[in-house]
C-alpha cells in the first residue's frame, strides 16, 4: 500500500448507506444519508464510559479523606465550575453540567488520537477478517460529530435568546445591532451572519485541530512504515519514536486546550444569550 | 442575599479572567468562520431570491467586515486584563524609551 493510500484509508470512515448512495467507482458511501458507524459507536462508548465512571464514583463518595481518583474528579469539577462562574453572568442550573459534559466528552474523544494510529484499525481488521476494513477511531476528526455538538449548542443559544429576551427582544437584536437604527437591512444580514458563524467556528476549530493532529500522527507513522528497510531502520525507527513522543506530548496540550475552548465558548455564547441588553 | 451580591460583583467585567485569555487563540477561526458564514448566508439568500451572485458577494464582504469588528472587540478585551507587575514595568519603560526617541 502506498503512502497516499495509507493516509486515505485511515481517514475514511466505516460507513453504511443504502445501495443507491454507493459510488460505483470507489465503492464508498456518498451523500447526506450516510451513517459513520465508527464515529457513532466510539462516541457513544466514550459517553457511556463517562456515565459509568460517574455513577460508580457517585456511589463510592467519601466525605473524609478522598482517594486519588476522587481528588482528580473533584479538581475537574472545581475547574469547570470556576470557569462557569467566571464567564457566565446569570443563573442557570443547566450550564455547569452542560459545560462538564462537553469538556469530558470532547477531551476523551480527542484522547483517542493518542492511541497508536494503526492499533485499533489493525485489531478491527483482524476481528472482521477484512484486510481493507475502514476504521476511524477519533470521533472529533469527523466533521459530523463536531457540527452535531455545535448545532446542539446553537439550538440552546437560540432557545435562551428567545426565552430571556422575549420574541420582541430577539427581533430587536437582529434589527439594531451592530450599526444602529439607520442600517436595519444591513444589521439583519450582519446579525444572521454573526449567529451562523458561532456554531461554524466552534465546529471547524475542533475538527481542524484534531484532523491536522491525526494527519501528523499518520505522517510520523509513515516514516518507519515505508522508509525503514534493512539497516536504514536503525536510523528511521528511533527517529519515528522520538517524533511520535514529541508530537504526543504537544498534542496532549492541544486536545486539552481544544476541549477547554469548546467548553468556555459554549459558556460564553450561552452567557451572551442570557444578557438582556445586547 | 449577600452571597448573591458578592457573586454578581465577582462576575462583573472588572474582575480579571485569565482563563479567558485562551479564547484569544480562537480569534483566527472566528474571523474565518465569519467570512464562511457570510458566504453561506449569501448563498442561501441567492437561492431564495434568485439573485446569484449579488447576495453572495455582498454577504461575503459583510462577513469580512463583521469578522474584523468581532476580532477588534475580542482583542480589545485584552487591555482589561492586568499584566504581571514585571511585564508592566518593562512595558512602561519601553514606552518611555520610545517617547524619548521620538523627542
Amino acid at each position: 500500500m502506498g503512502t497516499v493510500e495509507y493516509i486515505q484509508h485511515h481517514l475514511q470512515n466505516n460507513s453504511i448507506c443504502s445501495a443507491d448512495h454507493i459510488n460505483s467507482t470507489t465503492g464508498l458511501c456518498e451523500g447526506f444519508w450516510v451513517l459513520n458507524v465508527d464515529t457513532l459507536v466510539i462516541a457513544a462508548l466514550i459517553g457511556a464510559l463517562i456515565v459509568f465512571v460517574a455513577a460508580r464514583m457517585g456511589r463510592k463518595l467519601a466525605s473524609g479523606t478522598p482517594g486519588g481518583f476522587q481528588n482528580f474528579v473533584e479538581s475537574i469539577l472545581d475547574f469547570v465550575s470556576t470557569n462557569v462562574r467566571d464567564a457566565f453572568p446569570g443563573h442557570n442550573p443547566l450550564i455547569a453540567p452542560l459545560a462538564l459534559t462537553i469538556f469530558l466528552w470532547v477531551w476523551l474523544m480527542n484522547f483517542m488520537d493518542l492511541i497508536p494510529v494503526d492499533l485499533l484499525p489493525y485489531l478491527y481488521q483482524i476481528v472482521t477478517g477484512d484486510p481493507h476494513a475502514h476504521l476511524k477511531v477519533v470521533p472529533t476528526t469527523d466533521l459530523n460529530t463536531t457540527l452535531a455538538m455545535s448545532f446542539t449548542v446553537f439550538a440552546l443559544i437560540l432557545f435562551y435568546n428567545i426565552k430571556v429576551k422575549g420574541v420582541v427582544g430577539f427581533i430587536k437584536m437582529f434589527l439594531f445591532h451592530p450599526f444602529g437604527k439607520f442600517f436595519v437591512p444591513v444589521n439583519i444580514v450582519m446579525t444572521i451572519i454573526e449567529e451562523v458563524s458561532k456554531p461554524l467556528s466552534l465546529a471547524l476549530r475542533l475538527f481542524g485541530n484534531m484532523f491536522a493532529g491525526e494527519l501528523v500522527f499518520l505522517l510520523i507513522a509513515l516514516i518507519g512504515g515505508t522508509l525503514a528497510v534493512g539497516a536504514a531502520a536503525l536510523f528511521w525507527a528511533p527517529l519515528q519514536a522520538l517524533l511520535d513522543l514529541g508530537w504526543l506530548i504537544f498534542h496532549l496540550l492541544v486536545i486539552t486546550l481544544q476541549a477547554f475552548i469548546f467548553m468556555v465558548l459554549t459558556i460564553v455564547y450561552l452567557g451572551m444569550a442570557h444578557e438582556d441588553d445586547h | 442575599m449577600k452571597t448573591e451580591e458578592k457573586r454578581v460583583e465577582e462576575t462583573s467585567s472588572s474582575k480579571q479572567k485569565p482563563a479567558l485569555n485562551f479564547l484569544l487563540m480562537g480569534a483566527g477561526s472566528v474571523f474565518t468562520s465569519m467570512i464562511v458564514a457570510g458566504f453561506l448566508v449569501g448563498y442561501v439568500f441567492d437561492q431564495l431570491f434568485n439573485t446569484t451572485p449579488l447576495f453572495l458577494l455582498a454577504c461575503g464582504v459583510l462577513g469580512f467586515i463583521g469578522g474584523i469588528m468581532r476580532i477588534h472587540k475580542l482583542l480589545g478585551k485584552m487591555d482589561l486584563m492586568e499584566l504581571p507587575e514585571k511585564l508592566k514595568e518593562t512595558g512602561d519603560s519601553k514606552v518611555e524609551e520610545q517617547g524619548k526617541d521620538a523627542k
